[in-house]
């Protein structure tokens, strides 16, 4: 009765998971968020721009929503995503939101929104200082460069400019 | 089971082919043709009559009875419009298997439908078995890789399921031998070689079959009506037309979880115990197994979208 492993079905995936981002309300701050692209400049916005919370939804990709744990997910810091181009620097990229499920320790990493509150980003940045052994080893274990006090500045200027 | 048997009475036969209106009869050896009386028309607002039924007949040709079913599979009805009073669509009855055919490829597998097809033969309590077409299509690709990972996730669910080609041979000795007690019912979308299975598990058929439609991939709709056709090696199976649409018919929402064997162990003992919906709901043990991998998400994900429907 027990199935010893799931299969991701990519050639055999339903036609029916498209679209699966819409409007919802933020489970943690109850908060209505639009997911009008135009709003957010994203066309996945899988995040509640108000207290950043997310939901642990998808699986194996965004918007697939295999996930049944649907717990909450918090931010726990900010990373730059790795850029693909072969030379770049390290630290070039994009700035990302790390997520950590709340139920099940799941670390994912997602795009921030035009309407994020950045005043709430820049805590992320100084609080993730104190972090737990715990998370900041399970995002080492996953690749994952967590931000710190000496990042500060250059996370500046990606949120608010370069004046 | 011999689905020909029918009881001591020279009126009673057992429906064999059914197109609109018009019924075809076997009873005592031979096949005959018959209408409804006017009677049965008036009593029911659908076709009372399924294939695979025990009936009454009378001297005039009509079918005046329909004796009691051992079971039914049945389907909500398409509607012409969104709102619009669905009814209950028997597609066959005193079944002994219902075999979802699926192909490899052209078109491709639609789990789904599959999990439908399975909830609602556990609702009916009829066996199933999963029968999956056309892989020389897909072997030595990875897409043969994938078809034989689900199937081996349906296999660790309880269900056999049969891999074959109409082309090759693959597979059909083992279908042949399954198929040769009771009456069968194929049903699946159609192109997915449900009647050039037939024709090649029974080479003497020589039933009517198309290629997919090169630019959709989908198929042409060739099998346009129900007939049961005895197997040499006993048994029957009735083909069916392509089925696009298959609505749960009958299901109890609450009962869902059950019609999934594997989450069976754990319907009852959530926090909530049997008021669960395996949802949203704080301490769900299915939800728990789902991540555990012990239960399939896609199958999971197919249970909630069938307890939105029902």
């Amino acid at each position: 009765m027990r199935t010893s492993f799931i299969t991701r079905r990519t050639y055999t995936r339903s036609s029916g998971l498209k679209n699966t981002f819409g409007d919802f309300t933020c489970m943690h701050c109850c908060n209505f968020v639009s997911a009008d692209a135009a709003l957010s400049g994203v066309h996945n916005r899988n995040h509640c721009p108000y207290c950043l919370a997310s939901r642990h939804l998808d699986l194996f990709e965004a918007g697939d929503r295999l996930s049944a744990c649907k717990g909450a997910m918090l931010p726990v810091a900010l990373t730059w995503k790795r850029s693909l181009k072969k030379y770049a620097r390290p630290g070039d990229g994009e700035l990302m939101l790390v997520h950590r499920c709340r139920d099940c320790d799941r670390l994912s990493i997602n795009r921030i929104a035009a309407d994020d509150d950045n005043a709430l980003l820049m805590s992320l940045l100084r609080a993730s200082a104190h972090l737990d052994r715990q998370v900041l080893d399970a995002c080492a274990a996953g690749g994952i460069d967590v931000l710190g006090a000496a990042d500060a500045q250059r996370v500046t200027r990606v949120l608010f400019g370069q004046n | 089971m011999n689905p020909f048997l029918t009881p001591d009475d020279p009126n009673a036969g057992v429906v064999v082919k059914k197109i609109t209106n018009a019924y075809t009869l076997r009873a005592g050896g031979q096949t005959f043709d018959c209408i409804l009386s006017t009677r049965l028309k008036r009593e029911s607002d659908t076709d009372p009559v399924a294939v695979g039924d025990l009936v009454r007949w009378n001297e005039a040709g009509q079918i005046t009875e329909v004796l009691p079913r051992r079971n039914q599979l049945s389907r909500r009805s398409a509607v012409p419009m969104p709102g619009a009073h669905a009814h209950e669509q028997v597609i066959a009855s005193n079944l002994d298997r219902v075999v979802p055919v699926f192909a490899a490829a052209n078109p491709r597998p639609a789990w789904h439908l599959l999990d439908r097809y399975l909830v609602s033969a556990e609702s009916a309590d009829i066996p199933a078995l999963v029968v999956i077409t056309k892989m020389d299509l897909v072997e030595g690709r990875p897409e043969a890789g994938e078809i034989r990972s689900v199937a081996g996730e349906y296999q660790a669910c309880g269900y056999d399921v049969i891999l074959t080609s109409a082309e090759t041979g693959a597979g059909l000795d083992e279908l042949r031998a399954v198929l040769s007690g009771g009456l069968s019912v194929f049903a699946g979308k159609s192109g997915v070689g449900k009647t050039s299975l037939l024709n090649a598990i029974e080479p003497g058929l020589g039933l009517r079959v198309q290629a997919t439609n090169r630019a959709t991939g989908k198929g042409r709709h060739t099998t346009t009506h129900l007939e049961i056709f005895e197997m040499g090696t006993g048994g029957a199976v009735l083909d069916t037309p392509g089925i696009r649409e298959f609505g749960l018919w009958d299901v109890d929402q609450a009962d869902l979880a059950l019609f999934f064997p594997e989450m069976r162990p754990w319907v009852g003992k959530c926090k909530f115990g049997l008021g669960c919906g395996h949802d949203q709901e704080p301490g769900c043990e299915i939800r728990l197994a789902v991540g555990r991998g012990e239960i399939s998400p896609y199958r999971y994900q197919s249970y909630l979208k069938l307890k939105d429907e029902t």
